[in-house]
């Protein structure tokens, strides 16, 4: 159970508290999703229930907060292990190990348990969750779904009596969200308390008990279930939140998958094509393809499905497997192309974030203007490692309306984004689209295909 | 069945093969320890490789008996610095290869810690396995993202500014391996990496009589070759 008094958490180095004067209690064997816009806060009261702050993310503490007896601050990080089980929201960087058996193993090694017994529980925990054919393999060939199903299962390993997940879905298809959904609830009729920090709040319905609506650090409501599922949709979106059913949204994005390309001069086109990395990597089919300025177009289709591959051809970097793309030239179409990465991390090489905008600019005159138009204006001076996520995805998205470059590919822009930001991404795609260019958007958010995308392109696994 | 030696067996075979390099064996001693090491890859069903090595082997130490006699110039040259330089130091490729194309980082671990090595060593060990693999990928991305920049694109622009292409590979690169690292320290720290206490393995090694014998094998070259008979 957690109890939290009065408390309050500020990290060194910010100037105003990430967290005020919080009182909440959660009993045990309840379920409560924890929710608001980016940095309102529930994701420093995850850290401080599951003791990564102040241990780990330091700053000032005030107040009390009790996690099953643990008081923040004052137990070590290591009292909450066996206690406390977490998992995070990028599967790419939660697992230690090099292989599955040996993660799920890891939290009873650190423990001291004999091998026998760890052998005992790994066979244990993957028959109680069905994931015994995710077994003795390389992480590093699991999808981005089967590597947090492992890092749930790992987060169980040790029995613990609370779950903490801090936004698990944000990089996940739909299908590996219901594989989560289904592990978490049959943790929930065991008995485990569960914290979901998580932005998309559809999946998570049946399982919630309570609601918690956070906004710049304060709780500022509580519902139950039930009463939460009554709020009409408006009033979610002024809260910044997602929808409970996106099943309207769905059957949108869905209608537009039959809209036709609208425009007699394509940017890019593509027929029977074929697309892979060569030599023992799978090949995707894909019949026809073509966008056209002024459009912004959705690509959708489940993890695995050649979205990226896809892209990644269109934009030159990879040569198609068979069929015909024009402009026939890789160099050619990577002089028409530009692509904001899923993770803009890689693409900021500069010093300041003007410097970085002006990297390769055709039109530089422009440059106040965009980054004006961006929100990005008095940060131009600074570096661009020093900013927010959604502040690095926005210089991305500068350099590429600075770029002149006529068809712009998107990687998943609002993965992990609140409804206000999702809306602020896609006002950004309409600004692509305003200056005529062609707008690809690869993305899992059906409430993004459905409001701003013109027309929908689902890949689908019978293609292969 | 196949063989399946103890890692720390494979390390006490790794610094019998770095001593060739630093004894400077004979030649038959060095053929002898070869060939036992060899037959480690068909005996453990590493037929491919084992068949690579064997042939890059012979075809070195064939230089050295019968091309080097009657060559002369360029040729002689080349070849020596062949024969000698990397034949040298073919028995710890081998023995390297073996060991860390057949020892999982399971058994790494556990053989790490049964030698009493601390954890401070080898969390730092088990991370430098689980980061390299990243890299590439990271560069991969890196490289897209700059050639959509217009920035070093193609192979040769890499040597013709290396410093300043170099800088825009790393910079990226150190970025994101920092985050990674927090992440990964975060992750860990959850599920008790820092446990105070003994920390066990799932994996089980244990030295058998097959391990002793394989190693008392590979040493009976050196002691004859330290008693002068070889």
């Amino acid at each position: 159970m957690i109890k939290s008094e009065n408390c309050s958490f500020q990290y060194n180095g910010t100037d105003t508290k990430a967290l005020k004067s919080l009182n909440i209690t959660v009993n045990p064997g309840e379920c409560v999703v924890l929710c608001g816009k980016s940095g309102c806060g529930k994701t420093t009261l995850t850290r401080l229930v599951n003791g990564l702050s102040p241990s780990f993310f330091y700053g000032e503490l005030e107040g009390s907060c009790a996690t099953f007896g643990l008081q923040v601050g004052r137990a070590a990080i290591e009292d909450y292990v066996p206690v406390v089980g977490s998992v995070f929201q990028n599967p790419k960087t939660q697992y230690f190990n090099v292989d599955t058996t040996a993660e799920l193993a890891f939290p009873c090694e650190n423990m001291g348990m004999p091998s026998a017994r760890i052998k005992e529980r790994v066979a244990e925990c993957a028959a109680e969750f069905g994931i015994e054919y995710l077994l003795d393999r390389s992480i590093f060939r699991l999808s981005g779904g089967e590597k947090q199903r492992i890092a749930f299962a790992a987060a169980c390993m040790l029995k613990p009596q609370l779950l903490v997940l801090d936004e698990p879905t944000s990089n996940l298809d739909y299908k590996a969200i219901a594989h989560l959904h289904d592990m978490i609830a049959k943790k929930k009729a065991e008995g485990t308390t569960i914290i979901i920090a998580e932005h998309r709040l559809a999946w998570i319905s049946d399982i919630a008990d309570r609601y918690c609506f956070f906004e710049n650090g304060t709780l500022k409501g509580q519902w139950s279930a039930d009463d939460f599922r009554k709020l009409p949709v408006e009033t979610l979106q002024s809260m910044g939140l997602r929808p409970l059913d996106i099943s309207p949204y769905h059957r949108q994005a869905v209608e537009k998958s039959k809209n036709r390309p609208a425009g007699d001069s394509p940017v890019i086109r593509a027929e029977n094509l074929s697309v892979g990395y060569g030599k023992n990597s799978p090949v995707y089919y894909v019949p026809d393809f073509e966008i056209h300025k002024g459009e912004i177009v959705g690509l959708m289709g489940h993890n695995g499905v050649g979205k990226s591959t896809l892209a990644k051809t269109l934009c030159g970097l990879l040569k198609p497997v068979s069929g015909v793309i024009a402009p026939a030239k890789d160099k050619d179409r990577i002089r028409h192309s530009f692509m904001v990465m899923q993770d803009v991390n890689y693409q900021l090489f500069s010093d300041s974030v003007r410097e970085e905008v002006l990297l390769g600019a055709a039109n530089p005159e422009m440059c106040d203007e965009v980054l004006a138009a961006l929100g990005l204006l008095e940060m131009s001076d600074r570096h661009p490692m020093s900013l927010s996520g959604g502040q690095k995805q926005r210089v991305a998205i500068a350099c590429a309306m600075l770029s002149g470059k006529e068809f712009i590919v998107l990687d998943e822009p609002t993965s992990g984004l609140d409804y206000y930001h999702m809306t602020q991404v896609a006002q950004l795609l309409s600004k692509l689209k305003e200056q005529n260019t062609a707008v690809l958007v690869i993305t899992h958010d059906e409430e993004l295909a459905a409001g701003w995308c013109d027309r929908v392109i689902y890949l689908d696994d019978k293609e292969k | 069945m196949k063989l399946r030696l103890d890692p720390r067996a494979k390390l006490f075979l790794l610094v019998l093969s770095n001593l060739t390099l630093f004894l400077h064996v004979s030649l038959r001693t060095e053929i002898m320890l070869v060939v036992l090491l060899l037959s480690l890859y068909f005996l453990s069903g590493k037929t491919k490789s084992g068949l690579r090595m064997t042939a890059v082997y012979l075809s070195l130490v064939a230089a050295d008996l019968f091309v080097i006699p009657i060559a002369e110039g360029f040729v002689l040259n080349f070849l020596s610095m062949l024969s000698v330089g990397i034949r040298m130091m073919l028995p710890c490729v081998i023995s390297g290869g073996y060991a860390f194309s057949t020892t999982t980082v399971g058994e790494m671990v556990c053989a790490m810690r049964k030698l009493k090595i601390p954890e401070v060593i080898i969390i730092p060990c088990v991370t430098v396995v689980r980061f390299f693999p990243t890299i590439a990928e990271d560069y991969r991305h890196i490289r897209n993202a700059m050639a959509l920049r217009g920035i070093a694109t193609g192979n040769m622009a890499l040597l013709r500014h290396p410093v300043q292409s170099l800088e825009y590979i790393l910079i990226p690169l150190l970025m994101n391996s920092n985050n990674v690292a927090q992440d990964l320290s975060v992750a860990s720290m959850t599920k008790g990496i820092s446990m105070p206490g003994v920390h066990t393995s799932m994996t089980e090694i244990k030295m058998t009589k097959t391990d002793y014998l394989y190693m008392v094998l590979c040493t009976i070259p050196f002691v004859l070759f330290l008693g002068g008979v070889m």
